[in-house]
């Protein structure tokens, strides 16, 4: 009859920290931006950038949130977090093409350092690896439906769409910054 | 397929403005059980932008120009404008001053809507100029409203997604300029929404 633990920076799903971990991707959705908008943007680069964001993202995500766990205290770091998902988002909307190494290594190091804040977020509780897994798998699934789903689009119309999604990601960023900024953690 | 004549033309045009200005001049419902704080999350974020009339005619007519000025403005001018508005939400919610926000807000109708209704044709970059421009407006109105609030992120979301459909809605409409007798009821939806802006405007100056 105990209650169970409450993580602060977790949803509640009754259903276990893996399912916890699935559904803290929709419900603090920044993690689900920056997904997106690396999958999009490696839609607009070469052919295999699609292939190592799928396993960059998730793999990288996971490692960080792994080492943040190790930190002494929580990384604070919205505002940081937020701008970097705007800066991948613009560079979507402006459809800038990216040599293959700059591409792998600002995948890379988004992921990687996302993992870490959010890994730094949730030191501490108990069953915290078990939410970490379910976001990072929950993250795999999602970067890989996304991707295996705008491959199928028209070129024409999926350029456009690729542009204009990236433009609403960053419109959200911009705002979502601002509020960071106006009402500081 | 018949052609319809220039009375039927003129005839369609003046019911699109009439019918616009009056959707556009009715008062807003009241709504007693209506979370007016905007305080966050995502139903929140995605009335709030379709709650003002003077933003709603402004941003169908973003996507109806865009219309009128065919590929590649049909989908440049909606990508500029949240981006550009977010820039002016987050002036707003930073404290940065602009002033005549409303008076923006309302010419931003005026013009577009004449834009629409007299099928004028700038260059791409003056279209997006002008776009933005008003977009910087929108966005502070909307940005100094903006409360402290939970599910901060899902709010902004939902607000810029809920833009960008009033810019589909206004591209939808604008694409029924191929039907016979669409070209004419565009230009007088354009017509409705710069009488509508013209009504804003005189409100806002009063």
């Amino acid at each position: 009859m105990l209650a169970p633990p409450a993580f602060a920076h977790t949803p509640a799903t009754g259903l276990g920290p893996l399912a916890d971990g699935a559904a803290r991707l929709v419900l603090e959705p920044a993690d689900l931006l920056l997904s997106i908008a690396l999958v999009l943007l490696a839609l607009q680069q070469h052919p295999p950038a699609v292939r190592r964001v799928i396993v960059l993202l998730p793999a990288l995500w996971c490692l960080g949130a792994v080492l943040g766990q190790a930190l002494p205290r929580e990384l604070l770091l919205a505002p940081l977090i937020t701008a970097t998902f705007v800066v991948v988002a613009l560079l979507v909307a402006l459809q800038i093409r990216l040599p293959p190494w700059l591409f792998t290594g600002l995948a890379a190091a988004t992921s990687l350092g996302f993992g870490v804040v959010n890994g730094s977020l949730l030191s501490g509780h108990a069953g915290s690896l078990s939410v970490v897994l379910g976001e990072a798998v929950a993250l795999a699934v999602f970067a890989v439906v996304l991707a295996m789903g705008l491959e199928g689009l028209r070129f024409r119309w999926r350029a456009i769409a690729l542009r204009v999604a990236g433009s609403w990601i960053a419109a959200s960023g911009l705002l979502m910054l601002g509020w960071q900024l106006r009402h500081p953690q | 397929m018949v052609r319809p004549s220039a009375l039927h033309r003129e005839a369609v045009l003046l019911l699109g403005a009439a019918a616009l200005a009056t959707i556009a001049l009715l008062p807003a419902p009241v709504l007693a059980h209506a979370d007016t704080s905007h305080g966050g999350g995502f139903v929140a974020g995605f009335l709030h932008p379709i709650t003002g009339l003077d933003h709603v005619v402004a941003m169908v007519a973003v996507g109806l120009w865009g219309a009128v000025l065919a590929p590649p403005a049909l989908w440049v001018l909606p990508v500029a404008f949240p981006l550009v508005m977010a820039f002016g939400g987050l002036l707003g919610m930073l404290g940065v001053p602009i002033p005549g926000v409303e008076i923006g807000i309302a010419v931003s109708g005026l013009v577009m809507g004449l834009m629409v209704l007299f099928e004028l044709r700038p260059p791409l970059w003056l279209a997006a100029l002008i776009v933005a421009s008003f977009a910087v407006f929108h966005g502070h109105a909307h940005g100094a409203e903006l409360p402290a609030g939970s599910n901060a992120l899902l709010f902004s979301l939902a607000f810029v997604i809920a833009t960008g459909l009033l810019h589909l809605a206004g591209i939808l409409l604008g694409e029924t300029r191929r039907w016979p007798g669409g070209r004419s009821f565009v230009r007088g939806a354009g017509g409705g929404i710069a009488l509508a802006g013209l009504f804003f405007l005189e409100r806002a100056l009063a």
